[in-house]
């Protein structure tokens, strides 16, 4: 079998089964929902409070106590859990298509999504447990 | 870097837009990329310092008093501007998929970058009284 030109861009068939459908799909939905998602986490966390911060009624725009308080409700919870779980797999799903147009990573390119989703997960599981601390 | 200078090369060489003959194609491309690394080390550090809270609230609040020194205000600056321009350059590529101003792309990488310049002006605006407080 005639090695493959490195130098070359990946044909579109070969591109077609190492890329899939699912993963563009899903690249596109969750880069959607968290225009939304980070707008909101951005503003509450940066400038909601700064009005407070700025004439003297609060000492910081976040501290452990407004964070808690935040989460005290349900909606936030839901915002920010699904904001972890859609930022690692936007994030992670990019990593990958970057990583695509190395030869050694598109040779091993099963392996590699294997390894990026335990990453994925595994760093779902901790941020999950950090956000826990102002819940329970 | 193997792998970055073989993808910088399929992507810089002689890769000029039909349509407005420059390369800010390549330019949004590149950067939506050089914004998109940046963010995911940055969510990985951000996830890390959200995580003191487990050691209890004055570790957590030790650690995010100084993360809104002026310095990390400034910081926090660039990171609302890679934000900015990863969004707004995300819904360019969501245009093109869909068919929509694929021969105004040039046009709206233009549009991309100055949405991402005013709004982190307006941003850097409000954050003024944090950057200059004694």
């Amino acid at each position: 079998m005639k090695p493959r030109d490195m130098s070359a861009p990946l044909m579109s068939r070969q591109e077609k089964i190492i890329t899939g459908f699912w993963p563009w799909f899903l690249q596109r939905v969750s880069g959607f929902l968290l225009i939304f998602l980070v707008g909101v986490h951005i503003w509450m966390t940066h400038f909601s409070g700064l009005g407070d911060v700025v004439r003297g009624h609060q000492e910081e725009l976040v501290l452990f106590e407004i964070v808690k308080q935040r989460l005290a409700q349900g909606l936030f919870i839901f915002i920010d859990f699904s904001l972890l779980a859609l930022v690692l797999y936007h994030g992670l799903n990019g990593m990958r298509n970057i990583l695509l147009e190395w030869g050694p990573a598109a040779r091993h390119a099963a392996g590699m999504t294997a390894g990026l989703w335990l990453l994925g997960v595994g760093t779902f599981i901790y941020g999950a447990w950090a956000l826990l601390a102002f819940i329970l | 870097m193997a792998f970055s200078l073989r993808a910088l090369s399929l992507h810089a060489g002689n890769f000029q837009d039909r349509y407005s003959g420059t390369r800010s194609g390549w330019w949004a491309w590149f950067l939506q990329r050089l914004t998109g690394v940046a963010l995911v080390g940055y969510l990985f550090l951000h996830i890390a310092v959200i995580s003191t809270a487990r050691a209890g609230a004055d570790t957590f609040d030790t650690v995010l008093i100084i993360l809104q020194k002026p310095f990390f205000v400034v910081l926090d600056l660039f990171l609302i501007a890679a934000v900015l321009y990863h969004a707004l350059n995300g819904v360019r590529v969501l245009l093109f998929d869909a068919g929509i101003a694929i021969k105004q792309q040039a046009l709206l990488f233009w549009v991309c970058m100055l949405l991402t310049a005013v709004i982190t002006g307006v941003a850097g605006y409000f954050s003024l009284p944090l950057i200059f407080r004694e």
